[in-house]
């Protein structure tokens, strides 16, 4: 097993070597031993790891244990509120039958036992697609059951006793017959040096003492009482805050700040920066820097690539009648379907640009010297922020050091690290750690988008209504076009995020024809939590709902038929439906939709089941979303309270998205700049949510994003059966009621 | 110029029109008050003023000169207020980032009404969650509201 000791490989040991002062007095504000670890669980734990800091051993890649018992478990995964701080933790600790009373989480990064494999690109350290509990439950399983496994051999021999006469419970090793037992922590002095196990028998589920509970959230109390560390919070020596101004354009760059002497005159500014896309202010505070950068005289190339949201959506509104298309998937004869269809459904259907709007504004902390670069923030991939450091200042990438804080939502977001690059070309230039905040307007006008599609539904149904053919065109900016061209080029010039849901059809549908057209724009944009299926899977359900319609069935029944040869996706339908009390009469002006989704993540790395009936009321003209029940399979529960409030929080994201959001582009720039022109949810607005958690023996898989695709198509049929207006383009044309 | 802050006098010799919120984070070194829109619109920066919920954002530090201001590390000193109680209970915070405003809002509530209704609650708690904790923090309110 190896046990780097580099400084930022993992676990640092204890007795560090001398830290820098900027290192010592940084750490004193955070739970830290150092090495990449500064999320503070709360102050009583801070004080409790800081006395009992020296004795910790480590056992392996992902467990520190104290001789009182004190146990910190690794985690490699950004907690950007998904809750696996103490998923992936409960995980392992319950195989270890360590005392969850005695846990401690601290991030860890710098070692391939943290990197994934993440499709087509080099292992990295990253948090994304809903693959943490794909990627790591038999790691952190095996990890705990080694330890486990070495603790019970290590109790054995000081008992004198065989290893299958003692048991383990709570962080003790008994021995029954003759009621001796030991602490974990009373043995860490030899487990530390034992050989441990690679393949530790794993418990069998009957023997769980912690999965499938729903344990409290261990970064809750820090995040009621002001105490937990996000990226903006952070604060280093000698640090100064950057503000910074980007260009009024899209694509624009700054040319010179024509008043630089009188701007370093004014009050606690130490230096004017000018990065290739932005000029950013440094200064002793944030607001003496805010107020330099708003007086900033900027000359900006605006750039030469005119953005204009109309001239996009007639580029997509033309695609969707082109003759070419790239085929995705094709199966059975619906070109013979259609060319001899008496009659054939079609719809069009529209969903926007939209942006992540993080409540934490993207933001980070950079300490650029000469031989080593250190970063603090909310850091979504902890590799790709190496890199591109290590790129950028022309050193090893083990040369830049990545501390991870909490992150103040992401949804994708913060794996770009544009943000970064702005502190370290600040903190470059001079010559101290430099804090760079970018202010919501900034942060709304030069985002990362979610793109913009359209989508073309045809279908011939046959006489019992069902469809016999189905025809999906997906059009607009591919997302892997714009970041993985690699990726679309290999699969033949299409991106599944276009497609998620529909070129993996679940549905019974005997000739089937997809296809979309990539439609490049100069727009940046990344993945957005469920990435493309916010719109895809909205297009594919919305057209489900007006099938039904059509054929005068029971939407719910016309998926059991369409779902018929999927137990599992009839589970959960079956199982949502009930809850809703779908088959029975709703009250008095109530109106129902439904939908349904089988989400596979990227490349298919999963496969949760969900589905969701949305019940609404409209009163003059308003729409007073009254509840929303949701079914989930996402494979056994680890914790079904982090499940829940990955459904309920899921649903109101996507209600914001269904809404409220749309990014526009006019002469080149974005027109929204904050929660004014950007709107998101409003408690009063927020439905009732009831989760339904099916029952499951898979494996746990993917949960954070998958409540999402179904909302937007559930809540328009319950509007449509509200009002009779079809509502075929997000943000659905329909005030919402508080 | 002076003001209370958590109990205890401060004071600031910058720029009074510093928004309270920036004295707060960089002057006082408080950082559970969050900076989310910087025009008041999403409540992360929610502070009392002498005990009332205000926008620290967009409000200039010469306006609270000689007032008490509370942040949310003054609200208590061990996580105990009632508010605090009932979100710990109901596990309110996903990212957690807007919950300092959340929580401050809801306190001010309470000190209002001691038993708000849902629609009490429509009106008073603006705030944005983007992580949607919406429903917790209704449960929460009426919790705490109990306790």
């Amino acid at each position: 097993m190896p046990r780097p000791n580099s400084k930022d490989g993992g676990y640092e040991r204890a007795a560090p070597s001398q830290p820098t002062p900027a290192r010592r007095t940084f750490l004193k504000t955070s739970l830290a031993v150092a090495g990449g670890v500064l999320l503070p669980l709360s102050i009583s734990d801070t004080l409790h790891a800081a006395e009992s800091a020296a004795p910790f051993r480590e056992i392996n890649d992902w467990i520190r244990i104290a001789k009182d018992g004190h146990t910190i478990i690794g985690l490699s995964q950004s907690e950007v509120g998904q809750g696996v701080y103490t998923g992936l933790p409960q995980v392992l600790a319950d195989e270890m039958d360590a005392d969850w009373r005695q846990v401690s989480v601290e991030f860890v990064t710098g070692r391939d036992a943290y990197r994934i494999d993440a499709a087509n690109e080099a292992p990295q350290q990253f948090v994304g697609a809903s693959m943490s509990v794909t990627m790591f439950y038999s790691r952190l399983r095996t990890a705990g059951a080694q330890a486990r496994e070495a603790f019970l051999s290590a109790a054995a021999r000081r008992f004198g006793v065989r290893a299958t006469q003692c048991i383990t419970r709570n962080g003790r090793v008994s021995h029954p017959a003759t009621g001796r037992s030991l602490g974990y922590g009373e043995l860490v002095d030899e487990v530390a040096l034992m050989p441990l196990n690679p393949h530790p028998r794993l418990k069998p589920a009957s023997a769980r003492a912690l999965m499938g509970q729903a344990l409290h959230r261990l970064d809750v109390p820090a995040k009621v009482d002001g105490s937990a560390v996000y990226g903006i919070d952070v604060q280093v020596p000698d640090m100064l805050t950057g503000a910074v101004k980007m260009a009024p354009t899209l694509n624009g760059k700054p040319v010179a700040v024509t008043n630089q002497d009188k701007l370093r005159a004014m009050p606690g500014v130490v230096g004017v920066v000018l990065a290739k896309d932005a000029v950013i202010v440094v200064a002793q505070s944030y607001w003496q820097a805010k107020k330099a950068c708003d007086a900033a005289q900027i000359d900006w190339d605006a750039g030469s690539i005119v953005i204009d949201s109309d001239t996009i959506l007639s580029q997509r509104q033309r695609a969707l009648k082109d003759p070419h298309a790239v085929t995705a998937a094709k199966t059975g004869d619906p070109d013979a379907l259609f060319t001899s269809a008496h009659s054939i459904f079609e719809a069009e259907y529209h969903s926007p640009y939209i942006v992540h709007a993080t409540m934490e504004p993207v933001n980070a902390t950079v300490h650029v010297r000469r031989d080593e670069i250190e970063v603090w923030g909310p850091i979504q991939g902890q590799d790709k922020v190496r890199w591109t450091l290590s790129a950028l200042f022309h050193l090893p990438a083990d040369k830049v050091i990545v501390h991870t804080t909490f992150l103040g939502g992401s949804f994708g977001r913060k794996y770009v690290p544009d943000f970064v690059i702005h502190a370290a070309v600040a903190s470059k230039a001079v010559g101290r750690p430099v804090k760079v905040i970018r202010s919501r307007e900034d942060d709304i006008r030069h985002g990362f988008y979610r793109p913009a599609v359209s989508a073309r539904f045809r279908a011939v149904l046959g006489d019992d209504g069902m469809p016999r053919a189905l025809h999906a065109r997906v059009v607009g900016q591919s997302l892997y076009w714009s970041i993985k061209r690699d990726y679309f080029e290999k699969a033949g010039g299409w991106d599944e995020t276009m497609l998620d849901g529909i070129y993996d059809l679940g549905y019974a549908v005997p000739n089937l024809l997809v296809e979309s057209v990539s439609l490049p724009q100069a727009i940046p944009v990344s993945f957005m939590r469920t990435v493309g299926s916010t719109s895809s899977v909205f297009f594919l359900e919305t057209f489900i709902n007006e099938l039904a319609h059509t054929a005068r069935i029971d939407p719910v029944r016309y998926r059991r038929t369409l779902l018929r040869d999927d137990p599992l996706a009839l589970k959960v339908l079956d199982a949502t439906a009930a809850k809703a009390n779908w088959f029975g009469r709703p009250a008095h002006g109530l109106h129902r939709g439904a939908a349904y989704c089988l989400y596979t993540g990227r490349g298919g790395a999963f496969a949760s089941y969900v589905a969701t009936i949305a019940e609404v009321r409209v009163t003059e003209g308003r729409a007073k979303l009254e509840r929303v029940i949701c079914g989930i399979d996402c494979g056994q529960a680890i914790n079904p309270l982090l499940i829940r409030q990955m459904v309920e929080g899921g649903i109101g994201f996507a209600l914001t998205n269904t809404f409220k959001s749309e990014i526009t582009f006019k002469d080149g720039a974005v027109a929204q700049s904050n929660f004014a022109d950007y709107p998101l949810l409003y408690l009063a607005e927020m439905p009732k949510v009831e989760v339904v958690i099916v029952e499951s023996d898979r494996v746990p898989q993917g949960c954070g994003e998958v409540a999402l695709p179904p909302v937007a198509p559930a809540v328009a049929e319950a509007l449509f059966q509200a009002t009779g207006r079809r509502l075929r383009s997000m943000p659905l044309d329909q005030p919402l009621a508080s | 110029m002076r003001f209370t802050l958590n109990g205890r006098p401060f004071e600031f010799d910058g720029d009074t029109e510093t928004p309270l919120l920036w004295v707060i984070r960089d002057a006082a070194r408080l950082t559970g008050t969050k900076y989310g829109c910087g025009i008041g619109a999403c409540g992360a920066c929610t502070v009392h003023l002498e005990g009332a919920a205000m926008r620290s954002c967009v409000l200039p530090v010469s306006a609270v000169e000689g007032k008490a201001v509370t942040t949310i590390e003054g609200l208590s000193p061990d996580r105990s207020h009632p508010v605090q109680r009932a979100w710990i209970q109901k596990d309110v915070p996903q990212c957690g980032y807007c919950q300092s405003g959340m929580v401050m809002a809801t306190a001010a509530l309470l000190a209002q009404h001691k038993a708000p209704t849902d629609a009490q609650i429509d009106q008073a708690i603006t705030n944005l969650c983007r992580c949607a904790t919406y429903q917790r923090i209704r449960e929460a309110i009426h919790a705490a509201a109990e306790q």
